[in-house]
């Protein structure tokens, strides 16, 4: 390559890394999948597409793509809150790896009739589709500019983040398989390969993510450093379990998981590099695979691939969904969101390149088909999960945005920091008197800071809107003073048709109490359970909240919920 | 549904005392039984308060709307009191409560009461209207305010 090349090289793809971020504005507003914007710039700079730029190099984007979604997934469990395994970690895991099997094994089916192609070739695209791409629903659901029900929500991206591993491992036994076809083993490869992949992910992601956590808080760094030694740490442990055969998606995933869980100096700055990052290997993968398909060569196949893709979406996905959280009887509003939110990504098209690299025949079909379901299912998914979660009912108010705050370490003591809140206009906290802040134990009030003054004796001082607090507080009490310095604009009280109903009960009142206030009649065996449990009751004792039953003319609904217990319940009256 | 149906001018009150929500309720509920006369004070103070135990009325923002049903009540009726100053209410979010619209349906009007109710939640979550309220000086200025909205 001559030096003048490389610089044209520079120059086009930062280019396009900036059109790219500029267009994701656009498609906020247009409610696109952003993904499907990126493929597309991708396919248009392309050899077919007027920038005219040939890419087919099948061994760069497969190195380039398991980069990028390591750390797509790294991030995504950064961001993966360890409350939200109560009530999703076990319905999660059977969706990855049942859920996986049966979706692949339906479509492989569908491939087989439609493509007629020999078994173990069906099974393998099947396969191949397999997985729900954590980068797409990531992606989607956190920037779709509302809150799922937690159950849905952690389910899903739970899901995303460990299914990985299933579709790889299935994916790479089936190539095996057909490499080396009549040894008569097939069935031993495969229980073997399973446990491989599985076993190294588990043992590499729980001990490497054990260790890293330990450097993470001892070794004694710049603070610009702290991201880099995760990151860098972290790949360290994806390469390692690829390298012994074992899935590196589920160790880094784990790895992410337990980093992201520990209270560590510069936590923050942790998230936010990853965050950054994680947006620039979606939009640098996604360019990269919208360049090297060739849209000409799509055209035999789009009646086939739109039959399979209709397969995948409308039937092997819910049938593999119900099945799989059939023991977890959850509300069949939330299996059908579930079941729609079953997004295809980068995971496939980049298992497309397997049987390639693996050196199998009609691997150019296997491309272009994965790569047009792919689309299909972006298109249409993608674009309607919003409406979607607001028809089947399951979308919550945005809660109150957590209150910008100025946020010191206190280095070597883990789990305190300084915080720094602006009493602004409209939030709670103006007006209300200092000791009445929601301080817990632990936290401490250090001071009101007034036109730049520190003040003295602030314990009757009611907070006005040109004051700061510092506080002293622990990770735990964060969320409470978020709650409290949050602007009004974005909490939920007084909104015409106000989600959470009009009143609020004790969670602790009787349900014949409030049939008797209210005037109806209730069944004997609820009317002595308190709202409380008989909400638990209803949700087999994993109630989230948004949870709801009706009850004669009202409507009980879970408001707020700490640890396991139902902490406050509404009531909706005209229901 | 106009507000002139529920409420009228005897039952309703401009820069009522009270320092606490026991005492603001009690004091309620004898200004109500003073113009209905069927009321017994005590026992309307008991089924109010009986409610506000399964959950305060508090609909934020200093309001609250306590209710009830009872037995020797005509037709739903309506009062309106507006605090001298705001008393801790146990409201949604914290906040002293000044503005109460108390609302007693009879025994038999379940669906009536339910509807009514909703309705004065959504009238009473109008942040305009309340702070019309709010700037009242007298009863009959904080009545008028009331029956226009």
């Amino acid at each position: 390559m001559t030096i003048e090349l490389m610089y044209q090289y520079i120059f086009g793809a930062a280019s396009l890394a900036l059109l790219c971020v500029v267009a994701s504005v656009f498609t906020r507003r247009v409610g696109a999948p952003i993904l499907l914007v990126f493929l597309v710039v991708g396919m248009l700079v392309g050899e077919d597409g007027p920038g005219g730029f040939k890419f087919d190099d099948f061994g760069l984007a497969f190195l380039l793509g398991n980069i990028a979604l390591a750390i797509i997934i790294f991030d995504g469990g950064l961001g993966t809150q360890k409350d939200t395994f109560r009530v999703s970690l076990k319905p999660a895991l059977s969706l990855a790896t049942i859920g996986v099997l049966i979706t692949a094994a339906i479509t492989g089916y569908a491939v087989y009739w439609v493509l007629g192609l020999p078994w173990q070739e069906a099974l393998l695209i099947g396969a191949i589709v397999g997985s729900t791409d954590a980068a797409a629903v990531f992606g989607l659901l956190r920037n779709a500019g509302f809150e799922l029900k937690e159950r849905t929500g952690a389910t899903l991206e739970i899901e995303s983040g460990s299914n990985d591993p299933m579709a790889i491992f299935l994916t790479i036994t089936l190539v095996q398989i057909l490499q080396a076809q009549g040894n008569g083993n097939e069935g031993w490869t495969i229980v073997n390969e399973l446990f491989r992949q599985m076993g190294l992910g588990l043992a590499v992601g729980f001990t490497g993510g054990y260790l890293l956590v330990q450097l993470l808080k001892k070794l004694a760094l710049p603070s610009s450093s702290y991201p880099l030694l995760a990151l860098a740490g972290a790949i360290s442990l994806f390469g390692l379990t690829t390298m012994w055969d074992g899935s590196g998606f589920l160790a880094i995933f784990i790895v992410g998981v337990m980093i992201g869980n520990t209270p560590l100096p510069y936590s923050n700055d942790i998230h936010r590099f990853h965050d950054g990052i994680s947006w620039l290997s979606q939009i640098g993968m996604f360019l990269m695979l919208g360049l090297l398909v060739t849209p000409s060569n799509l055209l035999p196949i789009i009646v086939p691939a739109v039959a399979i893709a209709f397969v995948l979406i409308f039937v092997a996905r819910p049938l593999a969904v119900v099945i799989s959280l059939l023991p977890f009887r959850f509300p069949w509003r939330e299996q059908v969101f579930i079941g729609w939110c079953g997004l295809r990504g980068a995971v496939p098209i980049i298992l497309a390149l397997f049987p390639s690299l693996a050196g199998l025949e009609h691997t150019q079909t296997y491309f272009d088909l994965v790569f047009f379901v792919v689309l299909v299912s972006l298109v249409l998914q993608g674009w309607t999960i919003a409406p979607m979660a607001r028809w089947l009912g399951i979308d919550l108010p945005p809660t109150a945005k957590a209150a910008e705050c100025l946020h010191l370490t206190i280095k070597h003591e883990q789990d305190k920091e300084l915080l720094v809140y602006p009493v602004l206009a409209g939030s709670q906290a103006a007006g209300t008197k200092v000791k009445r802040l929601p301080v817990t134990e632990g936290s401490q009030i250090v001071g009101v800071i007034h036109r730049g003054i520190l003040l003295h004796d602030i314990d009757q001082r009611k907070l006005s809107c040109d004051d700061q607090v510092i506080i002293l507080a622990t990770s735990s009490a964060r969320t409470a003073l978020g709650r409290v310095f949050a602007p009004a604009a974005h909490s939920s009280f007084n909104q015409d048709g106000r989600f959470f109903g009009e009143f609020a009960l004790h969670p602790q009142a009787k349900i014949s109490e409030i049939a008797q206030a209210y005037g109806f009649e209730v069944d004997a065996n609820i009317a002595e359970l308190t709202v409380k449990s008989y909400l638990a009751k209803k949700f087999h004792g994993k109630p989230v909240v948004g949870d709801y039953v009706k009850l004669g003319p009202v409507k009980l609904i879970v408001r707020e919920i700490k640890g396991v217990t139902i902490e406050s319940v509404g009531l909706k009256l005209n229901s | 549904m106009s507000l002139s149906s529920i409420l009228t001018l005897e039952r309703t009150l401009c820069g009522a005392e009270g320092r606490s929500k026991k005492r603001v309720l009690e004091t309620t509920c004898q200004f109500i039984c003073q113009d209905v006369l069927s009321l017994d004070s005590e026992d309307l103070c008991d089924k109010i308060s009986a409610r506000e135990q399964l959950g305060s009325t508090g609909l934020g923002h200093g309001i609250a709307i306590p209710h009830c049903r009872i037995d020797n009540c005509s037709s739903i009726t309506g009062a309106l009191i507006k605090l001298e100053h705001p008393v801790d209410f146990d409201a949604i979010d914290g906040e002293a409560v000044d503005i109460l619209f108390v609302l007693i349906v009879p025994d038999e009007a379940h669906d009536e009461h339910l509807a009514v109710l909703a309705t004065l939640a959504k009238l009473f979550s109008d942040l305009d209207f309340c702070q019309q309220l709010r700037d009242a000086k007298t009863s009959q200025e904080l009545f008028q305010i009331a029956i226009n909205a």
